[in-house]
């Protein structure tokens, strides 16, 4: 479970952003007053079909700071001293999240092979490990192609939603 | 007993199911949402779950991550809180189903009283007063006015297929039955496609008065008084207290048994709330609770009993712990809602708690998940805090309301303390002369709220 602010903040950003496309707006501003001198401005916009995310965070000791565009507005974090370290494999860009609170299982069956090991190539779509969650066995399927750089669970392992899975690069 | 349970809930109901369970040697597990997981609830349980994004429906409303949650960490009762899935037959359904223990009442339960009509019906069948009205549709003039007579003027007529006020018309007398009637009639026809209407009587100035229950599901219950919450805007509950300062203690007695063995005789389980208005000493079933209310803690301070605790006990196959003739009321409590809100329009204001005061002493109790430093996410419900205090009479109550709220610091966000500081001032909060429309006309009259 990470322990930052700015996971609301992303969030946050993110249900902008959706309310834009459902709604079918071009532009959005709001403003967020966190204490005296601790903001979070966001502007989201769209243009044509394509769509941009920028937010501005500001700080009183810190300059506004310019988030990447889509598809990763997430990055910006609210205070600037917020660096985690960086082998924390949450926060790896190519960690597959669970997509769900369950159980997971790295074969089909007891005695079956496992779907991955470390070093296989996977194709886009491929399944990675199995998260059960109510006697249902969900299929969490490779977001891309890629190696498998790590798998950061175990056979049985109960995880977490956001729980970081594998490592694909 | 139970060895651990899950609570699939948040905010302060979430931290006070939490400190329940510690004092029962009960471990517990805090579900939460991406948005929550710096929340007070998730730091003061044994464990934590995060189940999904902060959109409440695929999170605190995710019935398949909550079950989920118990089976990875062994959780064998779900505690519901208010709100969320505590009202959700077919959530109690699944639980079963999976062979963990809701704590609260069975799914049919919910679901008879989660049906207006049927929960009506079966409540007259128990004996419990209902308003007055015709049951059905009222044909002609000669039969409204019959009924007019019957039940006792002001009445109100109502179109069948109507809501939203449009069809709804009051006579206050036999005079203005005949243009009511009509008037009522067209409108259904204008509105709805649809002229038949029903009648009922028509309260003027009632009362919000709420019997609190308690059932072992094996055919005992008990009641604990009532609690009154007439302070509301648009609906929601803003000031609440017990004993209701209009009701006497044979009124008490005597509706108070009426709810006990109507709950009694269905078997009703754990904790549950009948709704009344109360108005010239008559009760009128609204809507019956099947659930923790937000304001069980001036039940609890009155008669010293912990409610959450012992739905616990009952869910676990437990006697009750205490009997009818165990209750009796030790002085006045009453309770505020501290929300997350800018007056005067009570817009919703998340954002960053700088500094947070509880206010302590004798009879004062803050039930919050607020921290210094807390961010307060824009996602859920603006209630933030409950500040309850607990004095000899009515008189020492307020006083110590009045003292509290004095002593409560929270800065960083809007809040709604400014309006019981003024409502304090007012000669009819202290005399607790109030009906369920005096708070909208004092924040037309004060506020300028329309």
């Amino acid at each position: 479970m990470t322990k930052k602010n700015h996971d609301a903040d992303v969030a946050f950003i993110q249900a902008l952003a959706e309310l834009l496309r459902e709604n079918d707006l071009t532009e959005l501003q709001v403003k967020r007053d966190y204490g005296a001198d601790d903001s979070l401005n966001v502007r989201v916009s769209r243009h044509m079909q394509q769509q941009q995310v920028v937010s501005q965070i500001a700080a009183p000791a810190a300059p506004a700071a310019a988030a990447p565009a889509a598809p990763a507005p997430a990055a910006a974090p609210r205070a600037p001293a917020a660096a985690e370290s960086s082998d924390d494999p949450a926060h790896h860009p190519g960690a597959v999240p669970s997509p769900m609170v369950g159980t997971v299982y790295m074969q089909a069956e007891p005695g079956a092979p496992a779907f991955i090991t470390v070093g296989a190539s996977v194709a886009e779509g491929d399944t990675l490990l199995i998260v059960e969650a109510m006697k249902t066995m969900n299929h969490i399927p490779a977001p891309r192609a890629g190696t498998v750089k790590r798998i950061l669970v175990e056979d049985g392992a109960a995880v977490e939603f956001g729980t970081p899975l594998v490592i694909l690069e | 007993m139970f060895s651990k349970i899950l609570i699939a809930n948040r905010g302060e109901i979430a931290l006070r199911v939490v400190r329940a369970a510690r004092e029962m040697g009960i471990a517990s597990v805090a579900v939460h949402s991406t948005a929550d997981s710096d929340a007070m609830h998730v730091r003061m349980a044994d464990e934590s779950v995060c189940i999904g994004p902060p959109s409440g429906a695929q999170s605190y409303l995710s019935v398949p991550a909550i079950i989920a949650a118990c089976e990875v960490t062994g959780a064998e009762a779900i505690h519901p809180g208010y709100g969320f899935l505590s009202e959700n037959a077919g959530f109690v359904q699944v639980v079963q189903d999976h062979d963990l223990t809701f704590i609260g009442p069975t799914a049919d339960h919910i679901r008879i009283m989660g049906d207006k009509i049927t929960a009506k019906d079966t409540m007259k069948k128990l004996g419990v007063p209902c308003v007055p009205g015709s049951d059905g549709g009222v044909p002609t003039l000669d039969d409204a006015k019959r009924l007019g007579e019957e039940i006792g003027y002001p009445v109100i007529i109502k179109a069948t297929a109507g809501g939203g006020g449009r069809g709804m018309k009051v006579a206050q007398n036999a005079d203005e039955m005949e243009k009511a009637f009509l008037t009522a009639r067209a409108e259904g026809k204008a509105n709805f496609g649809n002229d038949e209407v029903y009648i009922e009587k028509y309260l003027t100035t009632p009362r919000h008065i709420e019997i609190q229950v308690f059932g072992d599901g094996k055919g005992r219950a008990v009641h604990l008084g009532e609690r009154d919450c007439s302070l509301q805007r648009r609906h929601q509950k803003v000031f609440e207290e017990a004993p209701g300062p209009a009701i006497s203690p044979e009124e008490r007695a005597a509706i108070g048994k009426t709810c006990a063995d109507a709950v009694a005789r269905i078997n009703y389980t754990g904790a549950g709330t009948i709704e009344f208005l109360y108005e010239n000493g008559e009760f009128y079933f609204i809507e019956m609770n099947t659930r923790l209310q937000v304001e069980h803690p001036v039940t609890e301070a009155i008669f010293g009993v912990d409610l959450v605790r012992e739905q616990i006990r009952v869910a676990a196959g437990m006697e009750m712990s205490f009997q009818q003739e165990d209750l009796t009321i030790n002085g006045h409590s009453i309770e505020v809602r501290i929300n997350a809100e800018k007056l005067p329009n009570f817009a919703p204001c998340p954002g960053r708690i700088t500094q947070y005061h509880a206010p302590g002493g004798l009879g004062v109790r803050m039930d919050s998940a607020l921290y210094d430093g807390y961010s307060i996410p824009p996602y859920y419900d603006s209630l933030i805090g409950k500040l309850i205090v607990h004095g000899r009479d009515r008189p020492e109550a307020l006083a110590r309301l009045n003292r509290a709220l004095g002593e409560l610091i929270v800065d960083g966000v809007d809040t709604t303390v400014p309006l019981f500081h003024a409502l304090l001032q007012e000669e009819d909060v202290l005399s607790g002369g109030y009906n369920i429309h005096w708070l909208e006309h004092w924040l037309e009259t004060n506020l300028g709220e329309s």
